[in-house]
């Protein structure tokens, strides 16, 4: 094995609410059929967070998780300073809103990590519905639709320098029932659980990818193909 | 019942006849039914019918059914019992059972609906056995769920909360109850237990026991029992409840507690379990001493919609057995265990499941919550 690839789950234990631990399983798994040497590495709310990973993964949490997950990470640079070494992010759901500019948490706004320039707020506050359901986007960004399932009330905004990861076919994404998720370079943000890798393996490749700096080896799982194609026939 | 009034006599006599229709033209229960019929016809059935009765309520996310089953039997050495041993623990469910007459009344109640039925039927226990995450599209969040039985055990001032302390849910949302007895197994580390349910900080747990600042804690218990499975502690747990009412505890039978039948399917011999979400699947798991293995995933709603949850269960026990998956999501399970290592073969019945095993095969089967229920009925 020649290439190596280190893969950061952060705060599972907060983070790892709606399942979305399985996007490191499913990274490393992909990977390492392409003769890579992967290992997923889980970092605490008590640990110190590593520079020198090279794909980081947040998942969808309860409040108090998600507060609590923020301030760790506002303890140091850490996370910054890997991506501006050009380390990839998938935040999914509540960690989508921690990397945002702000988001509403346990009833009050709070400062988020500000590495992309997205605002959430939360739908509870305004006598909004949360949503629940199967979701299906289709994204430019990754060349093709993604399914998952939310499961949020959040309302997510885009600033300028991002743009969406897809425009809505069904569900309700960000909020406005148009478009899911942000992308910023080499950070990602959605809504969809699933988890969205184990759904999406094009979206999983993409991230090998960025995080490899070139394009993947072909391989050729079956399985993979036809859940994924399975999943998006019938999310109608 | 002296005090019955005559509106909810004609409510119960309507009941008894759909519910009896029903049984005899569809072939159905006919308990959701008639318990639809009494509330549409009279509302407040639930509070009338409860207030003659002694009631013990059963509730929590895992175990509901077997341990609703065990403490009636409990608590049949005092008196006849009304029970919704089926399942039915919804609020007509809960309104079907009550229309029995007996002076006591042991009912399985869901998480959504506890609170409701703690007001109205005042009753003298109430046994919460667990809270861990189930039907997320419906719960949201296991918080959210521990909040809503917070308030209502904070008004029931003439209930006795009998709950299993290790859970730190369940101490928080019987934390300002004005009774409880604290059962503790030693500690035992909570699946979804990071976060202090009180005050929101990160809990610190050290092995089985949590120790929080705001002073949650399972540090203190009322009774303490050694550590076992699921069915063994919901056993110890009605027992504990059983003599709350003062019936005398029964013989520990873990293995009635585990939902599981047995069913013939060709030549071969399935012992099926109820599954449904992480907690459970996980002590399924443990459970599996066969070599033959066949796993059902349906993911309808009270399945729970979405599937992401079976990433947060680890089946590497399972790797070298021969392992057939089946079941409306039963590709969603395939591609997990795909993706840990374990291999396993796709089949689109159970019962095209069952026939890949040599004649003569024990099988252990692992079934969603609506798979069982339809393999049971058969």
């Amino acid at each position: 094995m020649s290439k190596s690839l280190k893969i950061v789950r952060i705060h599972n234990e907060l983070l790892g609410t709606y399942g979305d631990q399985g996007n490191a399983d499913v990274l490393a798994f992909r990977a390492k059929a392409r003769s890579i040497n992967a290992r997923v590495l889980d970092i605490s709310y008590l640990e110190v967070m590593p520079t020198d990973g090279d794909i980081y993964l947040m998942g969808g949490a309860e409040d108090a998780a998600q507060l609590l997950s923020l301030e760790a990470l506002q303890r140091d640079n850490n996370l910054q300073a890997a991506l501006d070494r050009g380390a990839v992010l998938l935040a999914v759901c509540a960690g989508f809103q921690i990397i945002g500019n702000s988001f509403e948490a346990s009833g009050k706004k709070v400062g988020g990590l500000g590495l992309l320039n997205i605002d959430s707020a939360s739908g509870s506050n305004i006598g909004k519905k949360r949503f629940v359901g199967d979701i299906k986007i289709k994204s430019d960004v990754v060349g093709c639709e993604l399914t998952g399932f939310e499961n949020h009330a959040g309302y997510t905004t885009l600033g300028q320098g991002v743009q969406p990861l897809g425009s809505v076919v069904v569900g309700h994404g960000n909020g406005d029932d148009k478009y899911d998720g942000a992308v910023s370079g080499n950070i990602f943000g959605t809504y969809l659980h699933g988890p969205v890798l184990a759904r999406n393996p094009e979206f999983a490749d993409l991230l090998l990818s960025r995080a490899l700096g070139g394009p993947l080896e072909p391989f050729n799982d079956p399985l993979a193909t036809q859940y994924a194609e399975w999943r998006r026939k019938v999310t109608k | 019942m002296a005090v019955m009034n005559f509106r909810l006599a004609a409510a119960i006599k309507a009941a008894h006849s759909v519910g009896s229709l029903s049984r005899a033209i569809l072939g159905k229960s006919g308990e959701t039914i008639s318990g639809r019929v009494v509330l549409s016809l009279y509302p407040n059935s639930i509070k009338l019918l409860s207030t003659e009765k002694q009631v013990l309520l059963v509730s929590g996310t895992n175990g509901k059914t077997s341990t609703t089953k065990s403490l009636a039997q409990i608590v049949s050495s005092l008196g006849k019992v009304a029970s919704n041993t089926t399942g039915s623990n919804l609020d007509w469910g809960v309104a079907n059972a009550l229309m029995n007459r007996a002076p006591y009344a042991v009912l399985e109640v869901d998480e959504l609906h506890l609170p409701n039925v703690i007001s109205e039927t005042n009753p003298k226990v109430v046994l919460l056995l667990n809270l861990t995450r189930d039907q997320l599209h419906r719960m949201h969040e296991v918080k959210r769920v521990a909040d809503r039985w917070r308030g209502a055990c904070t008004n029931a001032n003439a209930t006795i909360f009998v709950v299993d302390v290790d859970d730190p849910f369940l101490n928080y949302a019987t934390q300002s109850a004005k009774q409880v007895l604290k059962v503790s197994f030693g500690g035992r580390r909570h699946p979804d237990g990071s976060v202090c349910p009180s005050c929101g900080k990160y809990l610190n747990w050290s092995g089985g026991i949590y120790s929080c600042g705001c002073g949650l804690t399972n540090k203190v218990a009322d009774r303490t029992f050694p550590d076992g499975s699921a069915g063994y502690r919901n056993a110890i747990l009605a027992n504990v409840a059983g003599e709350v009412v003062g019936a005398k505890a029964i013989e520990v039978d873990e293995k009635a507690l585990e939902r599981t039948i047995t069913k013939h399917v060709g030549r071969s011999t399935a012992t099926i379990r109820l599954t449904k979400n992480p907690a459970s699947w996980t002590e399924a798991l443990r459970g599996v001493d066969s070599k033959n293995v066949v796993l059902i995933l349906n993911a309808r709603q009270v399945d729970g919609l979405d599937t992401s949850w079976l990433w947060d269960v680890s089946y590497e026990s399972l790797k070298g057995k021969e392992v057939i998956v089946c079941g409306e999501r039963g590709m969603d399970l395939s591609y997990r265990l795909h993706v840990e290592g374990v291999a396993n073969t796709l089949a689109d019945t159970f019962e095209n499941a069952m026939s890949q095993f040599p004649s003569g095969s024990e099988v252990s089967v692992l079934a969603a919550y609506t798979a069982f229920f339809a393999l049971a009925s058969k």
